[in-house]
């Protein structure tokens, strides 16, 4: 399996886990209204499990945006410049957003470290269950910018 | 230290790095220069600005609208918009108003507005008579309502940053974005070529009845997420749900226009479309952070205040600057920038948080329709093919109802005031 097969196989699961975490949100408040209008009652850390999964999808989502290059941005310089002006804009642009989530890798661990082991208030669960999401969404973005810098430095058409 | 953390934004975002890692680089930059052993914030601030239920609500509002989108709910939209107003001259145009209006209170996005509803109207505008540049500008403009009508998901945004209720903000944009529409409508009347002829002639009450039930549920949809939320029903990220909900019954029962495909594709869109938004939003909370340490929140405030031009005053102010950043920046990161440095300052002029928070959101909606960033331009130019010069210069008369509604509800609060204090009191 080629890099670049490996790219796309690794965005259309990441992108399952996506949409699945987001109808788990869903179903889960849902059933917690449901819980609380039709028997008066609820379910003990639910809603704290449901922000977990809402903070899994933000720090994943976003590394996927990294790899489709779907980011907010604004777009004045690069419409104005030629073909090797743009590709080198691009791999700086790239090289800062890998470096930045680079470093947030790095100094994750530490953080995790000091305070993961505290519990949540209502589910009880160790609060790096859901601190990883950090180091794991930023790791798939570093993996994603060093993809497309080699990607645009070898002139690939994008998919 | 402020002059670096300012200027390396700018240069970053005009240069093209996204703009949620360009506030992250900023940040980074500042800490390397200024006191290398904060870097353990990063990681921390990022955490905290995705870990929030509130802002739940995010991702399932645009869920809702992209739900609805998928159950092809605008011919029905179109349809009713057409029975009320379709037998005016320059029907058309107010057909697309009025349509706006009403996707806007059930889209709670102004770019899905300006596709849907521009797809199907642009081109049977055009078939009738009207300019294209003058049919994709109503679009345009119109589209605009989307993002102050409630469901608004800037308004929920700014509810969050500003820590203010969602129900108040969803009743101080209904005033407003009504205004928007009326006036609009007003210009349409006065703009359109007079050579446009009616588009519907007489209805008989039997049929027009039927097409009011056929659409009803569609229309009522926007009462029953704000109503939950302003009666004390459901938090923001409940009714947002529950959105999701009558939206998904709506397209598999009402219209089966809806797969259980293209529900998957909403959910994946979604979740894509939200954390581009969430990232955003948790790298701002890093560099409001940093704002806050070197105090300019404060620095601001006291120079607002010594510049004496009082509340309206500073507000008309603030609303020019809103206009000239919404032309640049995007609407989410806009609202994340502006509203930690202005809130303050305005606070301690006695000015209510709700206010402000309409007034931002309808002024940054003015900036999706103008170049170079204008997000709703931009979708229009796909599908109107069109380039977005000249949907500006057709969407360029219509935006003159925004800014009019701007400096009404400024001068006058009350258009903004009103029901939240009617009805959340």
């Amino acid at each position: 399996m080629g890099i670049h097969e490996f790219e796309r196989r690794l965005t259309v699961a990441l992108e399952a886990v996506l949409a699945a975490g987001l109808l788990g949100v869903l179903l889960t408040i849902l059933v917690l209204v449901t819980l609380r209008y039709v028997f008066q009652s609820g379910l003990v850390g639910a809603n704290e499990l449901a922000t977990v999964a809402f903070v899994f999808l933000s720090a994943i989502g976003a590394a996927v945006a990294v790899g489709r290059d779907e980011h907010i941005r604004v777009d004045l310089l690069a419409s104005r410049l030629n073909a090797r002006g743009r590709m080198a804009l691009a791999v700086i642009t790239l090289s800062l957003v890998g470096l930045l989530n680079l470093v947030v890798v790095a100094y994750s661990v530490p953080w995790i470290a000091t305070t993961g082991h505290t519990p949540m208030p209502a589910s009880q669960v160790p609060r790096f269950a859901a601190q990883v999401s950090v180091p794991l969404g930023c790791g798939l973005a570093v993996l994603y910018c060093c993809r497309r810098i080699a990607a645009t430095l070898r002139q690939e058409p994008r998919s | 230290m402020i002059l670096l953390l300012l200027v390396s934004l700018l240069v970053l975002i005009a240069t093209g790095v996204p703009v949620a890692y360009s506030l992250g680089v900023s940040v980074l930059l500042y800490i390397a220069l200024s006191d290398p052993h904060l870097i353990f914030v990063l990681p921390l601030q990022l955490f905290a600005g995705f870990e929030s239920y509130a802002l739940m609500s995010l991702p399932l509002f645009i869920l809702m609208g992209q739900v609805m989108n998928s159950a092809q709910i605008t011919s029905r939209l179109i349809d009713f918009s057409m029975l009320v107003a379709g037998r005016f001259r320059s029907g058309l145009g107010l057909v697309n108003v009025l349509a706006s209006m009403l996707f806007g209170g059930i889209s709670g996005s102004s770019a899905s507005d300006t596709a849907s509803i521009g797809s199907v109207l642009i081109p049977e505008m055009e078939k009738r008579g009207y300019r294209k540049e003058v049919a994709a500008g109503i679009t345009v403009a119109s589209s605009t309502m989307g993002m102050v009508i409630p469901p608004s998901i800037p308004m929920v945004l700014y509810a969050v940053v500003a820590q203010q209720s969602v129900g108040k903000l969803f009743l101080g944009g209904v005033f407003p974005g009504i205004m928007v529409g009326l006036m609009q409508m007003g210009l349409v009347q006065l703009l359109a070529r007079s050579g446009i002829k009616r588009e519907s002639g007489r209805v008989t009450l039997a049929s027009a009845a039927a097409r009011t039930f056929r659409s009803l549920p569609v229309i009522l949809m926007p009462v029953v997420v704000v109503g939950s939320v302003v009666f004390g029903i459901a938090t923001a990220t409940e009714s947002a749900a529950l959105g999701v909900l009558y939206a998904a019954l709506a397209g598999f029962v009402l219209t089966r226009a809806l797969k259980v495909d293209a529900f998957w594709g909403c959910l994946r869109s979604t979740a894509l479309t939200s954390a581009k938004i969430m990232i955003v939003i948790a790298l701002s909370q890093a560099y409001i952070w940093v704002l806050a340490l070197e105090r300019v929140p404060e620095s601001i405030a006291t120079f607002v205040v010594e510049l004496g031009l009082g509340a309206t005053g500073t507000l008309l102010l603030v609303d020019l600057i809103v206009l000239a950043a919404g032309t640049v920046i995007d609407v989410s990161p806009a609202i994340l920038l502006l509203t930690p440095v202005f809130a303050p300052a305005l606070q301690d002029l006695g000015v209510s948080p709700i206010l402000f928070g309409v007034l931002l959101v309808s002024g940054l909606a003015v900036g999706a329709c103008t170049p170079p960033v204008g997000t709703c331009l931009n979708v229009c130019a796909a599908v109107a093919n069109l380039d977005i010069g000249r949907i500006f210069r057709g969407a360029a008369p219509f935006l003159a109802a925004n800014a009019a509604t701007l400096v009404l509800a400024t001068i006058f609060p009350e258009i903004a005031l009103w029901l939240p204090d009617k009805l959340m009191p």
